[in-house]
């Protein structure tokens, strides 16, 4: 398998301020990845540096095998964090407006316009104004506008915000869509539950630096297992248990579930046998996989919040 | 260049699909209608008949000041005749501009021999030749007008000008009707007396009746007894004073009327002093610039001169509308952040290169409808067949205006465009644009402020230095084009101009460069030339 793109210790700087500091990670052609991080922590800038919009203050990238994006623009499509369309024009004009800006010819480009506009469910608006458009409908368009040269490597900033949980659903449908047809995208999101469900690997970048790369699966190692138990009288017992590092009350809203958080070593089968020793009786005993959401938060949480205060 | 074509395209189409760019191609042309018709209008029905009633204390006075209203009533008559018969025969009038000269003289002799014919009851020789624009009221002694046989002659002899079928001639309603005094008012009651019953009237808090009508009363002008012999002044009563016709008319008239007395009790003849008064010394002029031989200077030549004048304005507005229009469609695009998939795709050059260009077209598309519609109103007013506008045309438009105004529309457009490309480039809004724009404004104006005076001195110390500063020289070159200034100077300002033109670009892709993906707050002066310093972002 080749890599779609690669960054090599990239660095951008403004001033003292360093956006982007020290990030390497690489995409396989043909996968979905996830590019996650807080406000602020320079996914932005690192995608217009992968599109050569900006060019990094050190480092090197390299995208469809060439070291700069532009000369591959037309096999590139882009959906930028911040929205817009020409407000006076129709949606089919937009979207092949942008096609030929990548090279597909008038008629043609036209024609994907409105083949996307069926397929993806706004048929009805082929002939609307953008700024007749709801806010949602206008990313839809801007979406389609971002594929329709058929572009090799998509790389869509926060594509699912704004969007109610029904297109959402779409736009993940679109991102599959695009990789069941053997194609590489690369999108950014705050909304880990997307990134769950249909990354191959995730990127996650905290101030600027590398927090983690790597499959899903390698993601939600980062964290301990946990075990979720209710029971009567038992909260001296589970801190005596071996094993157990801590206990707290379950986050997930049920009353007097505790949630015992074990270390890597430790079989969850022993602990319930552990349980049966002591005679205690339990309704519930859960073993819980960390979620990319509890990730994300134990990757960036800190860093988040100092964003947050600054 | 794939790429800048594209964006050129959409440009052009986005802003001919405008409401803007529509109302922008027609309003010229209706200005220039307006600018035809209410004139005329104006003159028609501008000024209302007036009613005015006169109480003169002297025979003789109240005699000749109501023959001067009657002159007067006469000759806006005559002149409305003359105006019809040259509508009527619009397809002689196109030699009319080669004819400017006016012969009085020969005028008054084939009027007599008009008449002369007209009582022997013949009339074919034509006294009121349609080509001549003069007013022929003014060239016809009064005493032909005052004489009521003549001036029905007189008018019947120009009614039978007028081709079979023409429409009918109107009579226009006279300037000035006197009205009778109130009822129960005499002559012999007193000014005061007069005044006092007519104030009301004069006032106009009450319409006046006049034969079986109720009519807005003018005014009132009592001319006292001694009027030509001591000279004692006229009372004229009226609210409106503005409007002097009317006075000048009766002073005049006992002006005349006591210098002629004057000169009897002198003993110098009148008729003399009139004669002697209509001794003109006239010029004629020539232009050392012209070919041996042709050097008189005609109307064409004045017009000629003026003409560039009319080029600057042409340029300045569409280097105005056509820069304003790219200023607002980059901070559109810059607001509704559409550039970042732009940039995905062109290059900020390329961006920019389309984006100047198309709206270029659009400027130029713009101007070819304005010079079109002139053409066609000009045509349309001048009626069928009437080639002189083309002529006139030709004589304007010399290949070298034009290919001066070419020349300085490309380079003038380009500069401005940038640099507005560029201001648009880092605001966010047009209210942040505006910021900007007072100095551009300040700077543009200064042509459009010299643009009259330079012709009259166009190759003076002024003109010459302005034309060195390369955001005027395309409109102070091209106002000097008709006076052919000095070879080395148009070579020179337009390598000039030229070179503020890449200077001009080079600055603007690198602030566009940057200014189109920054948020917030429009840079500073000083950080803008930080950016110009910068490689790339």
């Amino acid at each position: 398998m080749t890599t779609a793109i690669e960054l090599n210790q990239v660095v951008k700087t403004y001033g003292d301020f360093r956006a982007v500091d020290d990030v390497s990670f690489s995409v396989e052609e043909g996968t979905i990845c996830g590019f996650l991080g807080p406000n602020g922590a320079g996914k932005t800038t690192s995608i217009r540096m992968i599109l050569d919009i900006l060019r990094p203050t050190s480092g090197s990238i390299s995208v469809l095998g060439h070291p700069v994006a532009s000369q591959v623009r037309d096999r590139i499509g882009y959906l930028p964090e911040e929205k817009g369309l020409y407000k006076k024009m129709t949606a089919t004009a937009v979207i092949a407006y942008f096609a030929t800006l990548k090279g597909v010819p008038s008629s043609l480009a036209r024609e994907k316009a409105r083949e996307l506009l069926d397929r993806y469910g706004l048929s009805a608006f082929k002939d609307h104004k953008c700024e007749a458009l709801s806010k949602g409908m206008g990313q839809k368009v801007q979406v389609l506008a971002s594929i329709a040269h058929d572009p090799d490597l998509v790389i869509l900033d926060e594509p699912f915000s704004g969007l109610d949980p029904v297109n959402q659903e779409v736009m993940e449908e679109v991102i599959q869509d695009l990789k069941s047809h053997g194609k590489t995208v690369l999108f950014s999101t705050h909304v880990m539950s997307h990134a769950e469900r249909i990354c191959e690997s995730i990127v996650v970048i905290a101030a600027g630096k590398m927090a983690f790369h790597g499959s899903v699966e390698e993601a939600r190692n980062l964290l301990p297992s946990r075990v979720r138990v209710r029971g009567d009288d038992i909260s001296d017992l589970v801190l005596r248990l071996p094993g157990v590092q801590s206990v707290k009350p379950s986050t997930d809203g049920r009353a007097d579930v505790l949630e015992l958080h074990i270390s890597d070593d430790t079989d969850p089968q022993l602990l319930l046998k552990q349980f049966f020793d002591s005679g205690k009786s339990l309704d519930t005993f859960e073993v819980v996989q960390p979620d990319l959401h509890e990730v994300f938060v134990h990757l960036v949480g800190e860093d988040a919040r100092e964003a947050a205060d600054r | 260049m794939m790429r800048i074509y594209r964006v050129a395209q959409r440009e052009y189409l986005e802003n001919v699909k405008t409401k803007g760019f529509w109302i922008g191609i027609l309003l010229f042309p209706v200005m220039i209608w307006l600018m035809v018709e209410v004139p005329k209008f104006l003159e028609e029905k501008g000024i209302p008949t007036r009613h005015v009633a006169i109480v003169s204390r002297d025979a003789e006075a109240g005699e000749l000041a109501r023959q001067r209203l009657t002159l007067l009533n006469r000759q806006k008559v005559l002149q409305a005749l003359q105006q019809h018969i040259a509508e009527a025969t619009e397809s002689q009038r196109k030699e009319m501009l080669e004819e400017q000269e006016i012969d009085a003289a020969a005028l008054l002799d084939r009027l007599e021999e008009g008449l002369e014919q007209m009582s022997q009851g013949s009339a074919e020789i034509n006294p009121f030749n349609p080509k001549q624009l003069v007013n022929i009221g003014d060239l016809i002694p009064d005493e032909y007008l005052l004489n009521d046989g003549q001036w029905l002659a007189m008018r019947n002899l120009l009614l039978n000008q007028l081709p079979k079928g023409s429409p009918e001639f109107i009579e226009p309603d006279p300037r000035f009707i006197e009205v009778g005094l109130l009822p129960g008012l005499t002559d012999m009651a007193t000014d005061a007396e007069i005044e006092t019953a007519l104030r009301p009237y004069l006032r106009a808090e009450k319409l006046y009746p006049a034969s079986g009508r109720n009519v807005d009363l003018f005014a009132l002008v009592l001319i006292p007894e001694n009027v030509l012999s001591e000279k004692e002044p006229i009372r004229f009563w009226s609210s409106n004073l503005a409007d002097t016709d009317l006075l000048d008319a009766i002073t005049d008239s006992l002006t005349d009327r006591v210098r002629q007395m004057e000169y009897d009790s002198r003993g110098i003849s009148s008729s003399e002093v009139k004669e002697i008064a209509q001794i003109r010394v006239r010029s004629n002029n020539f232009n050392p610039n012209k070919q041996e031989g042709e050097e008189k200077v005609g109307i064409r030549d004045k017009i000629r001169q003026y003409a560039p004048v009319g080029f600057v304005y042409l340029l300045w507005i569409a280097i105005f509308t056509v820069a304003q229009m790219l200023l607002n469609n980059t901070i559109e695009e810059k607001s509704n952040r559409i550039i970042e998939v732009l940039l995905s795709s062109v290059t900020t050059n390329e961006l920019l290169l389309g984006k100047v260009l198309g709206v270029a077209a659009v400027g130029v598309t713009m101007q070819l409808a304005w010079i079109g519609s002139m053409l066609g109103i000009l045509r349309l007013k001048a009626g069928p067949g009437a080639e002189w506008v083309v002529d006139l045309l030709a004589a304007v438009v010399s290949p070298e205006l034009l290919i001066g105004f070419i020349f300085y529309f490309v380079t003038g457009y380009l500069f401005y465009a940038f640099l507005f490309a560029g201001i648009g480039s880092i605001c966010n809004t047009i209210k942040e644009a505006q910021n900007f724009m007072s100095p551009m404004m300040l700077i543009l104006m200064v042509p459009l402020g010299t643009m009259v005076f330079i012709p009259n001195d166009p190759n003076g110390t002024i003109a010459t230095v302005m034309s060195w500063v390369p955001p005027w020289t395309p409109f102070i070159m091209m106002n000097r084009m008709a006076a052919s200034p000095p070879m080395g100077e148009i070579v020179g300002t337009g390598i000039m101009l030229l070179i503020s033109v890449i200077f001009v670009f080079w600055m603007s892709a690198k602030i566009f460069r940057i200014g189109v993906l920054r948020t917030g707050q429009p840079p500073k002066l000083l950080e803008l030339l930080g950016w110009l310093k910068s490689s790339r972002p």
